[in-house]
């Protein structure tokens, strides 16, 4: 079988818009009759407003420090943003808290389940099937990924292997005794396995893994072709997050990501008004309503994640709505010398044209009244001292075309820099309070 | 094909509901017929009628 659901992932695109029109007064209706959020915050508007998808528009926004803020009521953790009575929340997740303080995310079961269902999306457009045996090499704790991932694998009837607590070359030997042919793991995560592997004598497509799925970071696609070469198997992406759930996956065209539909509607709108729908090729910010989860209500939240609108067409048959790319977060987004500058842009040059260089960093700081830029490359042990130069100069170069930036360049000795298990922290803007969007 | 499973759905909702009544005193059907009732939920959403959508 082809699709995870037939029916629904092939539907016209009128029906599902008339089915998302009608799914969406349904949660509004709930959201505003449930919790103290929408109660407040959409006092004004009544389903009978939303006549059109059109009429969407209307409502305003939810971000994350709003939910922050009605979290300080009762009860406790949840506060305002909770949607059933606390006795039914069953499950405890929150986001990680790197912009502020975590929101605490409320599950019943009810919602867990549905939300397991569109993961379920993901991992089958990705070909995960029954014969697949899935390491998932993390120790999940509170956060709310590779809950998903574990839950679904097992819904879909994959045999899922927990590789929590163990470090990494004891997941590679877990790998290797299970015969396990299926990986979830963040990209930059993925590379680092296969570093450790190698120096260990293992080449990583002796793992036998022949299906990965990516979470976690935007994933440029040379990192994704990287990965593949690698370990020579077929690598995914997906996208999402703890608030919204995971609301768009890769199906096996690899072109781009389909929005699951309907459970999610999303919006990708210009990032200067927020107010217009782009059009395909277009980079916007996604906005994300769940369409059927109860427990945490979400109307049009803004995830901040910046992406490329994709085609309407699919060789796959799947009828919904596409992404091309994950472009990455406004909030990563700076102006350094009046340029606008993404970090991904980087990893793009490094993973496509420097199979030489194994990790990186980028820096910028203020030098009295100039911004630097500054890029820390660690070069891999086979790279003879003499090319080291020959190197910078290509990347220097390269960055230049590819940023529009003149790009300090520190080459540095195997091993230098961190590495990283979840999310890589390769950016770092040092300016102070001064995030120039 | 949707039409004939909403209908199944719906009777095993109406069966659940049921059960949950009659588990009142039984803490195990009671949670088990209302995970029932979770995925009724779930099939009903996945199983949307075309033409007039609902929940």
């Amino acid at each position: 079988m082809k699709y995870w659901n037939p029916f629904l992932e092939t539907l016209p695109r009128k029906e599902l818009n008339k089915i998302e029109l009608g799914y969406f007064r349904n949660i509004l209706s709930y959201a505003k009759a449930h919790t103290l959020l929408y109660r407040e915050k959409l006092k004004e508007i009544t389903p009978d407003d939303i006549k059109t998808l059109d009429d969407i528009k209307k409502i305003p926004f939810t971000d994350k420090e709003e939910l922050r803020r009605y979290q300080e009521n009762p009860p406790y953790p949840y506060g305002g943003i909770l949607g059933v009575d606390i006795e039914k929340i069953t499950t405890f997740r929150q986001t990680s808290g790197t912009t502020g303080k975590p929101v605490y995310v409320p599950e019943s079961y009810e919602s867990w389940q549905w939300r397991i269902e569109a993961w379920c999306h993901i991992l089958y457009m990705a070909g995960f099937r029954p014969r697949h045996r899935i390491f998932l090499p993390f120790g999940y704790n509170v956060y709310v990924a590779f809950w998903e991932a574990h839950y679904a694998s097992e819904k879909l009837g994959c045999e899922l292997i927990p590789g929590g607590a163990l470090d990494t070359k004891g997941r590679i030997h877990k790998v290797i005794e299970t015969r396990a042919n299926g990986m979830m793991n963040t990209p930059t995560y993925g590379l680092h396995i296969a570093e450790e592997a190698r120096k260990m004598g293992i080449e990583p497509a002796s793992l036998g893994i022949e299906r990965m799925l990516c979470a976690g970071e935007p994933m440029p696609s040379a990192t994704r072709l990287k990965l593949e070469e690698i370990y020579r198997c077929d690598v995914y992406d997906h996208i999402g997050g703890t608030e919204p759930c995971a609301w768009a996956g890769m199906c096996e065209a690899k072109d781009g990501m389909h929005i699951i539909e309907p459970f999610f509607l999303v919006e990708i709108l210009d990032r200067e008004t927020l107010q217009r729908e782009v059009k395909e090729g277009e980079i916007g910010v996604a906005v994300v309503t769940p369409l059927g989860r109860r427990s945490f209500p979400l109307i049009r939240f803004n995830t901040k994640d910046l992406v490329i609108k994709g085609e309407g067409s699919c060789p796959c048959g799947r009828t919904s709505g596409k992404i091309r790319e994950v472009v990455g977060r406004t909030d990563d987004l700076r102006k350094v010398r009046g340029v606008l500058f993404s970090p991904k842009t980087v990893e793009e040059v490094i993973r496509k044209g420097f199979q030489e260089i194994e990790e990186f960093e980028i820096i910028v700081e203020r030098r009295g009244l100039m911004d630097v830029i500054s890029l820390r490359a660690e070069v891999n042990s086979q790279l003879p001292i003499g090319s080291i130069e020959q190197t910078k100069g290509r990347l220097l170069e390269s960055l230049k075309i590819a940023t529009n930036l003149s790009f300090n360049v520190i080459m540095e000795p195997p091993g230098s820099l961190p590495r990283y298990m979840l999310k890589a922290k390769r950016f770092r803007d040092m300016r102070e309070g001064d995030k120039n969007e | 094909m949707n039409e004939q499973i909403r209908k199944e759905i719906e009777r095993l909702e109406e069966s659940a509901i049921k059960l949950r009544a009659l588990g009142q005193e039984n803490p195990s059907i009671l949670k088990n017929a209302e995970i029932i009732l979770t995925f009724v939920y779930i099939l009903k959403f996945i199983t949307p009628v075309t033409g007039k959508a609902e929940n």
